[in-house]
């Protein structure tokens, strides 16, 4: 992380010409409406299976929006979360207006924590409710009187006008089990309806998360359709099917598993880097498409300054200001010239033909031919990857050409390749349209991968670095290929794929991990959960015997290899003087630290003669050995000892 | 590569290159002298100082050589114009003044190689007396009119040989068959002049001979910057534990290196010019333009403090400590424990698991991709290494590999692919992407389309015919360009390879900085041909897919629909130039279909008809979109409009600092935005107006000027311009003046003491 502190501002300044971090900027907030009621407060029917679901609807959604909050805090760390409970005996609005409003005017309705950037608080209030059994029994009494969902709805209205008025995505997640909240009232009915429609107004879309009941399918029709409307930035009529939850008690997926995976797809907001790109088919023939940033590289957020001699620590805002390097004075931006190094001067452009020289035209994705596949070599890789859907907004019909060109390119492994300028003024890139077919995860059946193209980017002539210059290989004999591939076939992934899902990033978890820890005072972890790290147990016990049997063939293969090149050396050498005195040289060295085994080097720390080497040369020993070989000559020599001692 | 050079250019500069030739409108001094400019330029692009560059002309009317004062008459019209050395911009003009054809036609070409060889030998020689490690060359432009002696030839390419000079000589109008070029009517000293130089060019080892015409045409041609290997980790690829299990794990001794790694294009640096009596002291008057000065960054901090004016305080960077944010939480982290969230990693390459190919899809790929080769001093560390990639490839398998490139640096996963080359055996990665890079968006599948109830339908609209499938099909095969390509001896091949396509951003910069350093005044030309060459299908392709595109077109039935007003992304983003604003080409809003909710339940029925509702500060926005849908007559939108202006002032003088500030920017965006919807952009201007007047007024409470600095430069919610809404009065100059007009008093003073 400190290197990236170290980036010169003039670097930042570049970069963000082109970053698309300006695109992500549209802030999103997330209101969870969690139903307290005396079934949704039920436990699922016992069950012997180990795997049983013990979590009621209410704990298994708080359990939820406990882990989605501590995931945005690492992966949206500026957009908003909060948890409001309805139902509830008790009532409880925003803490700064209870004064002036009191908790009556949304009974039965409980902020449980604010609609704001989490903060460890946030986290705590949820952590107590979901492992402090007590403690959250308090609060999740269900009220003896029924909640009006008007007065729900009319205090996430409030919530939002208040606390995130600008935001560009707003969202209210609704997690009950009851599929009719008023029965016979046709006017509660109605009211809510009304103030759905105020939700709708207010630019807040309502999604439904509805639990199932063992003996209860819910039925959206009896209420939730009349509040709930189609988010306008969804097409018209491509919808994805609805989802329900069961709390079965049984095995397999449960309802916490279920709801997570289904939250987490819709809880990140589908914030689009552009709209409606014209995609020129062929000459005079286009479609509209709108393009997501999917892969997205997460870094931990950086280190940031914080006053802390005030009531509470804050972070201090960093504002760069401009001054002319002469004269120290502020200088505005319209001022600024850009001017390029030449020949220990400078050649200067005006903004306006700079602007020109980053111009190719409009925006625009055009086809310039087709390849198969199988042409994109495995090291064109320079970028990562967008992935493009159709819009109907531009061009009527936009859909059903997107799929019948996916469709043939998935059929045929076909690749489209084409020119592509995502928005004004960026820079034109050549990239290869690639399909991807539908991915669902096997527990949870979500989808992981959609269907749709992707525009992966190629490496210019440019970017091409040249392969460095390497002696004529030595092509290993076929007995040594064939044990090695015995080794590959004994370690394989699970399900022979890559699954991104099963490795979190170890040094981002790491950090929040701490920073959590120190934030709510609990004793730091002691070793990192990492599960980029290899099976090594599984690897001896899969594939150990073969490669034993490899590294035995490979002493041998190497000896008749070097015997060979010995006689061919030697030879060379009758004409050169040279040749035998640097070989003398190399093989003193060797004849050190590194030709020692294990009692040798027993011996050697008994005698404390591990002192009189190098440090070079007890560095590589312990790089030979792939153990951490910096630190100071005392440090290394431990490291060694230490070795010894566990061998 | 960045090694040291020393260049020597010899120009023929004979009152003969001042004739144009074949039909050219140029002399031929100036036509050569592109090749030469173009060189010279990108030699100073570099900005490199151990980049010598020297220019020798010849057939000039003085004689300024050291030579010359021992042999003046072999040595004579040949002026040393600029010693060898770093070329700087006052060479350039001086040069560029001092380079025209002279009055003369004596002065040899081979005698001035000979003072090109002299100054290389000069510059290029240590203190020691050793040869010192430079690229030599030496480039001559001649149009081959003058007289040449040939008797020296021989030693003087033995000499050349010896000093490991490349040698170059670029004739105006020389022929050269396998370019395809031969100039007739060519005088007969000339003809002997070309041979001489030729011969003499064949006999340097490092000799190049050709005319400069396909020079000046090589030019257009992007000239890849080359790079040294640049080695990423050197370590052990290794598979096990080789502590726990040393009898069952291995480590192969390997190298990585850069394969992919993005150019980027030159970038540039920040100026303002010189205000009038600014001190020059510090600066170096060549370093840059007389009137500029460079731009620096000055750092300050800021922290909320709801005492101080405008609610916050300047702090000194020594006050902060160092943390991090969680939420909105900030966890200061001592100095001692800076490192405390970092995770401890050393440095390693180990394999995790292995996958087929078929299994991995390449728009997972993260980004830039690397190499690993076995030591190559480790005969043993290859043939291992060749194992493992022989191994993969048999098998159509990816590895999967976790590297630490240096200690302490994250952990990275990485594909590990085979590359089997006669000369190169190798490993290829790919960084792969975490759990937390990939963001789960769901999108609806292409293959069927679900209802809302719940159905599968495989007829739709949003679904191809089975016509338009074949059509498609038939399309895409046409526009196959896999052996569209010809290579050098016409045999079909791949159209478009990755070696052929240059980046255009970075070489069209590149291109304009070299040619607006030789030429200041020429304008921005519009990017080179070669550049674009791949913006668009090749025309043969075209016409030859025409039947089946038109044929695609017919079967797809792709309407073009309403004019789509680009929404910005960013809702309000605070930087230039402003958000384009949606043009309405529609007449009055017609509410054709109000939104309904899933059911289709009619909830404007259930609405009580707010005609005369007033609004407050609760449900505003509905309440207000409410009141302007129901509006039948436009009679009723001004009052309406009224009364949220009256909302925004209650909310702007209740607010205690910024309260409520975001409330009353939502709900002012909301108007304008409503107001250009009903075309009703007079309203809006009026109010904008008024408000401004109140604000800065203080009417609307004390020290509000910071809302008024918010509403224009962040929300930018100014006037409604004619473009934005046809209706209004305000033309775009107003509209754009009311927002760059300064505010007096506006900007909150950052010296406040």
């Amino acid at each position: 992380m400190a290197e990236r502190q170290f980036k010169t501002e003039e670097e930042e300044e570049e970069e963000e010409e082109f970053d698309e971090t300006d695109y992500k900027a549209q802030k999103d907030a997330v209101l969870f409406a969690i139903d307290v009621s005396s079934t949704m407060l039920t436990p699922p029917p016992e069950s012997d299976s180990k795997k049983a679901d013990r979590d009621s609807g209410t704990l298994a959604a708080l359990k939820c929006a406990y882990q989605i909050m501590q995931q945005r805090i690492i992966s949206n760390p500026r957009d908003m979360m909060g948890v409001l409970l309805f139902g509830t005996e008790e009532s409880r609005f925003q803490q700064e207006d209870a004064s002036n409003r009191g908790g009556l005017a949304y009974p039965h309705c409980y902020v449980l924590t604010d609609l704001d950037v989490p903060a460890v608080e946030d986290v705590k209030v949820l952590r107590e409710m979901v492992e402090d059994d007590s403690e959250s029994k308090k609060l999740l009494v269900p009220s003896k009187e029924s909640v009006s969902i008007s007065n729900l709805l009319f205090c996430a209205n409030q919530i939002f006008t208040t606390k995130a008025p600008n935001f560009g995505s707003r969202r209210l997640f609704i997690i009950t089990d009851n599929d009719n909240p008023h029965v016979d009232d046709k006017n509660t009915r109605s009211q809510a309806a009304v103030r759905a429609k105020d939700l709708y107004d207010l630019g807040v879309i309502i999604e439904l998360f509805p639990i199932s009941r063992p003996n209860h399918d819910f039925d959206r029709a009896k209420f939730y359709d009349d509040i709930i409307y189609r988010d306008p930035n969804e097409g018209e009529e491509l919808a994805l099917r609805p989802t329900t939850f069961k709390s079965t008690g049984t095995d397999g997926v449960s309802l916490l598993n279920n709801l997570i995976s289904d939250i987490n797809s819709k809880q990140v907001a589908k914030r689009a880097i552009f709209s409606n790109l014209p995609f020129e088919i062929g000459p005079g023939f286009k479609i509209s498409v709108t393009g997501y940033n999917i892969l997205q590289k997460q870094a931990p957020s950086r280190s940031s300054f914080i006053y802390l001699d005030g009531e509470k620590a804050q972070i201090a805002i960093g504002e760069t200001t401009k001054m002319a390097e002469d004269t120290a004075r502020t200088v505005d931006k319209v001022e600024i010239k850009k001017a390029y190094k030449f020949g220990g001067g400078t050649v200067l452009f005006t903004p306006e033909e700079q602007k020109e020289l980053r111009n190719f035209g409009p925006p625009v994705l055009r086809i310039v031919g087709f390849k198969p596949q199988s042409m994109l070599p495995d090291w064109a890789s320079v970028h990562k990857s967008t992935f493009i859907f159709p819009s109907e907004e531009d061009y009527v019909g936009s859909t059903r050409v997107f799929a019948a060109l996916w469709q043939k390119l998935l059929k045929d492994k076909k690749m489209g390749v084409a020119w592509y300028i995502s928005r004004k003024n960026a820079s034109p890139q050549l990239v290869a349209i690639l399909p991807s077919d539908e991915k669902l995860d096997e527990f949870t059946g979500g989808q992981v991968i959609p269907q749709g193209l992707w525009l992966y980017p190629l490496p210019f002539a440019d970017d091409i670095r040249p392969t460095p210059e390497c002696p004529k290989p030595i092509v290993a004999p076929d007995n040594l290929v064939d044990e090695m591939r015995k080794v590959i076939q004994q370690l394989q992934l699970p399900k022979a794929m890559y699954d991104p899902g099963k490795y979190p990033n170890p040094s981002l978890q790491w950090h929040y991990k701490i920073l959590q820890a120190i934030a709510l005072e609990e004793e730091l972890p002691d070793a990192p959960e990492d599960k980029t790290i290899p099976r090594y147990r599984q690897i001896d016990k899969r594939a150990g015997e073969y490669v034993n049997k490899w590294g035995v063939i490979l002493d041998q293969q190497s000896q008749i290899y070097e015997a060979g090149r010995k006689t061919s050396i030697k030879r060379e050498h009758d004409d050169s003087e040279e040749g035998p005195k640097k070989k003398a040289k190399v093989s003193r060295a060797t004849a050190g630290l590194e030709g020692m085994n294990t009692d040798d080097l027993r011996a050697a720390i008994a005698k404390g003669s591990l002192n009189k080497f190098t440090v070079t040369d007890l560095k590589d020993w312990l790089h030979s050995k792939g153990l951490n070989s910096s630190g100071k000559k005392a440090d290394l020599v431990e490291r060694i000892e230490q070795w010894v001692e566990n061998a | 590569m960045a090694s040291k050079e020393a260049t020597v250019y010899i120009v023929d500069q004979g009152s003969s290159t001042g004739e144009c030739h074949n039909g050219r409108v140029e002399n031929d001094l100036d036509f050569g002298m592109r090749y030469i400019w173009d060189k010279i330029a990108e030699t100073m692009i570099a900005n490199r100082t151990t980049a010598g560059v020297g220019v020798i002309g010849f057939r000039t009317d003085a004689t300024e050589n050291e030579l010359a004062e021992s042999d003046p008459d072999a040595y004579s019209n040949i002026s040393v114009m600029k010693p060898l050395g770093p070329m700087e911009m006052s060479h350039l003009k001086d040069l560029q003044h001092r380079i025209q054809p002279s009055d003369t036609d004596t002065g040899d070409a081979v005698s001035a190689i000979v003072v090109g060889i002299q100054l290389i030998e000069k510059f290029t020689t240590l203190k020691t007396g050793k040869p010192g490690k430079f690229a030599r060359k030496i480039i001559l432009l001649t149009d081959g009119q003058g007289v040449l002696e040939d008797d020296d030839i021989d030693p003087i390419a033995a000499r050349i040989n010896e000093l490991d000079i490349e040698l170059v000589i670029v004739g105006i109008d020389f022929d050269d068959a396998e370019y395809g070029f031969i100039e007739k009517d060519k005088s007969s000293v000339k003809e002997r002049n070309e041979k001489i130089l030729k011969a003499l060019a064949d006999k340097c080892s490092k000799g190049i001979f050709g005319t400069v015409e396909e020079a000046i045409a090589d030019l257009s041609i992007p000239r890849v910057k080359t790079f040294r290997p640049y080695s990423t980790f050197k370590g052990q690829l290794s598979l096990g534990d080789a502590i726990r299990y040393p009898e069952t794990a291995f480590r192969i001794d390997v190298d990585r290196y850069f394969r992919v790694k993005a150019a980027k294009p030159v970038s540039a640096s920040s100026f303002v010019v010189q205000q009038p009596g600014s001190q020059q002291a510090t600066r170096d008057a060549a370093e840059m333009p007389e009137d500029l000065s460079a731009v620096k960054n000055a750092r300050a901090y800021k922290i909320n403090d709801p005492s101080a004016p405008g609610g916050k305080k300047d702090v000194d960077r020594e006050e902060l400590a160092k943390g991090y944010e969680y939420g909105r939480t900030a966890i200061p982290i001592s100095e001692a424990e800076e490192n405390v969230t970092k995770l401890e990693t050393f440095s390693s390459f180990e394999i995790v698991g292995f996958i087929p190919n078929d299994k991995y899809e390449k728009f997972l790929n993260l980004g830039e991709s690397g190499i690993t080769i076995a030591q190559r001093t480790n005969p043993k560390a290859v043939m291992a290494l060749s194992s493992f990639i022989h191994a993969l490839h048999e098998l159509d398998s990816y590895a999967v590999a976790r590297i630490v490139v240096k200690d302490g640096k994250d952990p990275q996963l990485l594909l590990l692919a085979p590359s089997i080359e006669p000369d190169l055996e190798a490993l290829i990665d790919i960084p792969l992407p975490f759990a937390e890079d990939v963001r789960v968006y769901r999108f609806p599948p292409l293959d069927r389309v679900i209802t809302t109830s719940g159905a599968t339908l495989t007829k739709h609209r949003y679904l191809p015919s089975d016509e338009l499938e074949d059509a498609m099909s038939n399309f895409v095969n046409n526009m196959d360009i896999s052996k569209f390509g010809r290579d050098d001896d016409d045999n079909p091949t791949e159209y478009m390879p990755i070696e052929d396509t240059y980046s255009p951003v970075v070489h069209r910069i590149s291109q304009a900085i070299r040619r607006r350093g030789v030429q200041p005044n020429e304008a921005v030309t519009p990017p080179a041909e070669v550049l674009i060459k791949y913006s668009v299908p090749p025309p043969e392709l075209i016409s030859q897919s025409g039947p089946a595109l038109q044929n695609l077109i017919d079967a797809a039935d792709v309407k073009k629909g309403t004019p789509h007003p680009h929404i910005p992304l960013i809702p309000y983003p605070n930087t230039n130039p402003p958000p384009p604003v949606p043009p309405k080409t529609k007449g009055k809003r017609s509410r054709a279909s109000p939104p309904k909710p899933l059911s289709g339940l009619d909830v404007e029925s259930l609405l009580t008809h707010p005609k005369k509702f007033k609004l407050t500060t609760v449900n505003t926005i509905p309440t207000f979109k409410q009141l302007l849908a129901a509006a039948d007559s436009p009679s009723l939108i001004s009052p309406a409009a009224t009364q949220m202006g009256s909302v925004i002032h209650e909310l702007i003088t209740r607010s205690l600092g910024d309260q409520f500030y975001e409330q009353a920017l939502e709900n002012l965006s909301v108007l304008r935005e409503q107001m250009i919807e009903f075309e009703e952009p007079g309203v809006y201007n009026e109010y904008i107006r008024d408000l401004k007047g109140r604000l800065l007024k203080g009417e609307l409470g004390e020290g509000r000027k910071d809302l008024w600095f918010r509403i224009m430069r962040e929300r930018r919610l100014g006037l409604i311009d004619r473009e934005t809404a046809p209706a209004s009065e305000v033309g775009e100059e107003e509209a754009a003046e009311f927002y760059s007009m300064r505010l007096q008093t506006g900007l909150p003073s950052r010296a406040k003491e």
